[in-house]
């Protein structure tokens, strides 16, 4: 069995593991990094850029269907969705295969193989090549989570799915439950109900998109119920099991048949079988218990992405990948702002938001001032035929401080960022009215809703 | 490189050095940004200071028991890579430079090496350094009062004796919050990427900014005790006759006809369920009121203009042992007078236990001074610039009073108001009392 020496290992090649690995080679470091899958972990293979792949396909077919809105008539079409799967997984592929020449680049040495903690600076890689050792100054976990289920649902990725049998589905079924109206759940219940699947919608909370200010999910459920998916709010799972076209949901009275159960509750941190226990590390609440700077309550081992707790977003894991790279090679980063990671959903009308929704605002006392601004008054939006939706800014009402930004419309996650960054800088509502903003944009909605917030909206 | 200077932050309006009661952390502790460093007595209040940067606290400067000018380095914070010396060794330079008194005192830095736990308090003491050992606090011109308090522009250029250049560094946010909360930025160390001030060092830094003087240096004599001034005190004697001499002050008196205004309170009072209100409730709530319909008088002298405020924020003096504080309730005008008592007393409270925040100590537009429990007829008060008056309560007294009904007995109270003549002239002063004398004679009036 062979023992290499490393500066650093990274265990787990996700978005937090790579930008961790590729930053420390930047400072310097030499860096092994530990798969027992495919470089660029669920985000890449299974997540994020998969489903963006079939949400285009699902934006396509819902664009041609609308074809006779643009004067464009069309004698039929076929959406094929096995061929959607396709494309998606071409769109992954190409991407893993980008985290693979970047390590390349940066010099970045991938063990494939599962990776246990032998010690806090020691990882034992077992692939199929049989064992390694690594040895290194510092380690960073990056194992990311995995789809949870509720008590008493099994998910066999046949009948019952969760994300990673959706975006494997070889065909659509005919009709669909999707469980859990977060981000997972209404991305694919917006991608199944475009390929003409009957979907229904089941959420627990009172509102779909719960997270999101309550202007939002009414906005969406506006949406999606007009465009056919049935919305189930305030309901609880009390079983799934086998039988009609497949399952049969049992809403504690209700019962739903549907060929497909999609499980979309949440996920839960890979923390077993990495050799926590042994050395000691702590937890909270199922997640690795972390400093500011990353490290875990044992020194020189760090933890980062959804492994470490909320958000769980692949952004946040790249930020707090490049802070545990820093504070390796003995920089003092600046700790990752959790009150400023902005929160993005690619169902359509797209969602995005970064800071305190109204009522939080609200319940944190604060004095504040709301601008909206709808689509509908945006003459870029008007163009696109994308009119659904809004902008809406909550500012402290002495201060102008940005609160808090909540966009739903077409292009949403694309404008926000300009909300993170006067944030970052802690720019007033005024500055953000004193940048001249171009025309035609959507990104005009965001001035107009902050000029909305200061009772000076002009086109509305 | 994170180093960060621990600086004596500016934690009220009349503060010009603070004494370390504390330190809650010492040497080599791991120092996360919020943490509470230490406990400053300030002129007003025992204040928790703050640590704006996060590292460890490599080094205390200035040990429990000392006194610092604000904006002295009392402390650094850095990662234990970092090389502090040249920072460490510059303050214990400025220290030398301060002249004969620092030949007394041991080198800052040896006296900091000593680990400072608060029980090592005892051990620096026995090595006390003049105040005047301070020399980095920035001399700020005498004769501005009023200019520099809530000053619009909170980034007056070319000014900056506490940066090396006169611009500061500071976020929008940062920017609002200190010019709406009087705080001067130039006092600030930043905690943003390159000293940038943002946000939480203004909040930390609390609020207020008010010109600086020397403080009167103490004499010494043998046939006589000399008690040292405390804070307070000398915040005192400091603040009054720059409010004496330079404010002429006029003075306007009336007498109140409490009768109502007593039975009103007994009435309220006997409401279960309900707090219980104080005639200085009622002439907080009268004198709100007043302000509402007589802003010439809630107003202030801000250099070439008069500054008149359309928020009534009153400040209650409250007797201490050693001194006066007054803090300051908020929005008066839009509050019920169940509120106001509620909240008077938790101020006055606190105040007597030295446990108001920075901000409750700064931004009132008028004062009210009561020294009715004494048993005084009536009094008149210095006016706390850069408030445009005051408002000095006596007794409710039982007097023999002379009605159509004949020879009688009422009960009475006299008010008089001290007004700067520069921002009023006595007919206004007047008419704003003959508003108080009928909201507390009707006093129905204070409850709609």
């Amino acid at each position: 069995m062979a023992t290499h020496k490393f500066d650093v290992v990274v265990v787990g090649t996700g978005p937090g593991g790579y930008v961790s690995a590729i930053r420390c080679a930047q400072l310097g470091l030499s860096v092994a990094t530990v798969e027992d899958d495919r470089p660029g972990g669920v985000c890449l293979n299974w997540g994020c850029i998969p489903t963006k792949a079939l949400l285009r396909n699902a934006e396509v077919v819902t664009l041609l269907n609308h074809a006779a809105d643009f004067g464009i008539r069309l004698n039929g079409f076929e959406a094929s969705y096995p061929e959607a799967v396709q494309r998606s997984r071409r769109v992954a592929d190409r991407m893993a295969k980008g985290v693979e020449f970047l390590f390349r680049k940066n010099k970045i040495t991938l063990f494939p193989g599962r990776g246990t903690l032998k010690g806090k600076s020691v990882v034992e890689v077992k692939g199929t090549g049989g064992a390694e050792t690594l040895e290194a100054r510092a380690v960073i976990l990056a194992t990311g989570s995995e789809p949870k289920s509720l008590p008493g649902v099994t998910i066999d990725e046949k009948t019952v799915i969760s994300s990673n049998g959706a975006v494997r589905n070889e065909r659509a079924p005919k009709s669909i439950a999707v469980v859990g109206a977060g981000a997972v759940g209404v991305e694919f219940a917006d991608v199944f109900a475009s390929y003409g699947v009957q979907v229904t919608l089941l959420e627990a909370l009172p509102r779909v998109v719960p997270v999101e200010d309550e202007d939002v999910s009414k906005e969406l459920a506006r949406t999606f119920t007009r465009r056919g998916i049935t919305l189930k709010t305030g309901v609880k799972v009390a079983s799934v099991k086998p039988g009609g076209p497949g399952a049969v949901v049992d809403l504690g009275g209700e019962k739903l048949e549907v060929e497909q159960v999609l499980m979309a509750v949440g996920r839960a941190a890979k923390v077993a079988g990495l050799g926590l226990e042994g050395l000691g590390v702590q937890l909270e609440r199922g997640f690795v218990k972390v400093s500011p700077t990353m490290e875990t309550s044992v020194k020189g081992l760090y933890a980062i992405g959804d492994m470490a707790g909320a958000p769980l977003l692949a952004h946040k894991a790249m930020a707090e990948g490049v802070v545990a790279a820093e504070a390796i090679a003995g920089k003092s980063p600046r700790p990752v702002d959790y009150g400023n990671v902005p929160s993005c959903t690619y169902c359509r009308p797209q969602i995005a938001s970064i800071g305190w929704t109204e009522a939080r605002a609200k319940e944190a006392g604060r004095e504040v001032s709301v601008g909206r601004f709808p689509f509908t008054a945006s003459g870029k939006a008007v163009a696109l035929g994308e009119t659904e939706g809004f902008v809406k800014v909550i500012a402290d009402k002495a201060t102008g401080e940005i609160v808090g930004v909540h966009i739903i419309g077409p292009e949403a996650t694309e404008i926000i960022h300009e909300f993170a960054v006067g944030r970052t800088l802690e720019a007033t509502l005024e500055e953000i009215i004193h940048t001249i903003h171009a025309h035609p944009t959507l990104s005009e909605a965001a001035l107009e809703a902050t000029l909305a917030a200061l009772g000076q909206a002009i086109h509305i | 490189m994170a180093v960060t200077k621990v600086v004596m932050p500016k934690l009220s309006d009349a503060m010009e050095s603070g004494k370390i009661i504390k330190w809650l952390k010492k040497e080599g502790d791991r120092i996360q940004g919020g943490d509470i460093l230490a406990e400053v007595e300030t002129d007003k209040a025992d204040v928790e200071m703050e640590a704006f940067g996060a590292g460890v606290l490599r080094k205390i400067l200035v040990p429990a028991g000392e006194t610092a000018a604000i904006g002295a380095l009392i402390g650094v914070i850095a990662e234990p890579g970092d090389d502090i010396a040249a920072l460490v060794a510059s303050a214990a330079g400025a220290g030398a430079g301060a002249g004969s008194a620092a030949q007394k005192t041991p080198p800052r830095a040896e006296l900091a090496r000593a680990p400072a736990p608060a029980g090592a308090a005892s051990a620096t003491a026995s090595a006390p350094r003049p105040a005047a050992a301070t020399p980095s606090a920035p001399p700020t011109p005498v004769a501005r009062p009023a200019a520099v308090v809530g000053a619009p522009s909170a980034v007056p250029a070319g000014l900056g004796q506490g940066t090396q250049s006169g611009r500061v560094k500071a976020s929008p946010l940062a920017k609002k919050i200190a010019a709406q909360t009087g705080v001067d930025l130039r006092l600030i160390q930043g905690s943003g990427p390159g000293g940038r001030i943002i946000r939480r060092d203004v909040e930390a830094a609390g609020s207020g900014a008010a010109p600086a003087i020397a403080m009167p240096a103490a004499a010494a004599g043998a046939e006589f005790e000399d008690v040292p001034l405390t804070q307070i005190r000398a915040a005192i004697a400091r603040r009054m006759p720059l409010s004496k001499a330079p404010v002429p002050h006029f003075y306007v008196t009336s007498e109140v006809a409490m009768d109502h205004a007593w039975e009103l309170r007994e009435q309220l009072n006997t409401l279960e369920g309900q707090p219980k209100i104080s005639v200085n409730d009622l002439v907080i709530r009268a004198s709100a009121l007043a302000l509402l319909s007589h802003p010439g008088v809630n107003a202030s002298l801000q250099g070439d203009a008069i500054r008149v405020f359309h928020r009534a924020h009153i400040g209650i003096a409250v007797a201490l042992e050693d001194g006066l504080i007054t803090p300051v309730l908020r929005d008066c005008h839009a509050k019920p007078l169940a509120q106001i008592a509620v909240e008077a007393r938790d101020l006055v409270e606190r105040a007597r236990n030295r446990k108001l925040r920075a901000q409750e100590l700064s931004g009132a537009t008028f004062s009210i001074s009561n020294l009715g429990m004494f048993d005084v007829t009536e009094f008149s008060a210095i006016i706390n610039p850069p408030e445009g008056a005051i408002l000095a309560v006596g007794s409710v007294r039982r007097v023999p009073v002379v009605d159509e009904s004949g020879l009688g007995v009422g009960r009475r109270m006299m008010l008089t108001i001290s007004c700067d003549h520069r921002v009023m002239d006595g007919a206004m002063g007047a008419r704003f009392l003959q508003d108080v004398k009928r909201l507390l004679e009707e006093p129905l009036r204070l409850l709609v």
